[in-house]
């Protein structure tokens, strides 16, 4: 009896074995460390109600990457893609400790290029423009409550001082998961601004 | 020496104490692998000889072509996807009866399949872009096993197997751990 119990124990083990494939994570994602300012929004601090919090991405489909002497192409590179994504929170102060994300009705958003879903974060979408080559983005979040107020581009990034977009393509394409580092956030990738 | 020679006799000794079978004088045995063929989509067959001891040995030889794997693969959710295997192996009986049986075993595997890499190339006007790649590998390890088997009637055999081992020369396009996990039906003669 003990010994079916090793050989069962084994057959578990080497079923799970099996799974091994040198697919320790996928391999079909491109990581760019890409320039400063692709993704930009105004240093201004103050603001009044019924003003809009502009973010703004320009991300060309040729850039530079480091420890290569030519520009890349992502737009080939994903096959096409339509669209690359990133998401950043708006928040506000509710007292002297916490923090609540804000949450507007997508119709109350000012777009302007692009698109934008807006729940738990502001999903960003980047749309393509063929004629100019560049993904790009500018859309307003509409600041209805006055309060200190933050935002912040980490919510789906594991870095706080940069911002990830990330292509969306065709599953047998390659994705390109692009870092931008941002400017104006604090150390803890933070930029405050109070609306009156 | 005096101790080697005593223990060549008494092993000796002890293979012929074990008891007579019908099976002594089946010396074949042909198996299927039920599990690999539902599970995996694998064609999995094997041949294995017995000698009038505890040894036998044998040979495998797997080919495969799943849709799921192949998805994975070429999805981008693994970077290799096996396509045959031909597994020599020698086993050694563990338990004394003949009509079911604990075996080990240590075989060794040549196999190969499909193999896709990310290169940077560069395109007409210049600029760089990332694309995917596909080459076939081959590789040869090693590994060993565990199992159990019986014999219904003296010729229908059913066998649980579980073993693994490494690939050992081509570890960046193979698999780096190759498996032997099934439960076979054959028929000894």
């Amino acid at each position: 009896m003990k010994k079916l119990s090793y050989i069962a124990l084994l057959f578990v083990v080497v079923l799970f074995n099996g799974c091994d494939t040198n697919d320790d994570t996928f391999y079909k994602t491109i990581y760019v460390e890409g320039g400063n300012n692709i993704v930009t929004f105004p240093s201004t601090t103050t603001y009044n109600v019924g003003d809009y919090f502009y973010v703004n991405a320009d991300l060309s489909r040729y850039i530079p990457e480091p420890g290569e002497t030519n520009l890349l192409d992502i737009y080939k590179t994903t096959g096409n893609a339509p669209t690359f994504v990133f998401s950043y929170v708006i928040e506000r102060k509710i007292n002297a400790t916490d923090w609540e994300v804000v949450t507007v009705n997508d119709n109350q958003l000012d777009i302007n290029e692009g698109s934008a879903q807006n729940g738990a974060y502001v999903y960003a979408i980047c749309q393509y423009d063929a004629v100019d080559e560049y993904y790009r983005y500018n859309v307003g979040f509409p600041l209805l409550t006055a309060g200190n107020y933050r935002v912040t581009f980490g919510y789906n990034s594991s870095s706080t001082n940069s911002v990830e977009l990330i292509s969306q393509n065709s599953s047998r394409n390659l994705i390109v998961n692009l870092n931008a580092a941002l400017s104006n956030l604090d150390g803890n990738g933070y930029f405050y601004f109070n609306v009156n | 020496m005096k101790k080697l020679l005593c223990l060549f006799l008494l092993l000796s000794v002890a293979a012929q104490a074990q008891e007579s079978s019908p099976l002594d004088n089946k010396k074949n045995e042909f198996r299927v692998d039920v599990l690999s063929a539902i599970v995996w989509q694998k064609a999995s067959l094997s041949y294995e000889r017995f000698f009038s001891g505890n040894f036998s040995t044998g040979f495998n030889v797997n080919f495969s072509d799943s849709k799921q794997l192949n998805d994975d693969f070429d999805d981008g959710y693994r970077n290799n996807v096996p396509k045959f295997e031909f597994n020599p192996y020698v086993r050694y009986k563990l338990s004394k009866s003949f009509k079911s049986y604990y075996f080990a075993e240590v075989f060794a595997s040549y196999n190969g399949g499909d193999f896709k890499e990310i290169i940077r190339l560069t395109d007409e006007n210049g600029n760089g872009y990332y694309t995917t790649e596909k080459s076939k590998y081959n590789d040869f390890g090693l590994g060993g096993g565990l199992g159990y088997k019986m014999y219904i009637k003296n010729s229908l055999a059913l066998e649980f197997l579980a073993g693994f081992g490494s690939n050992l020369f081509n570890r960046e396009k193979s698999p780096d751990v190759i498996s032997r996990v099934g439960f076979n039906i054959g028929y000894r003669f």
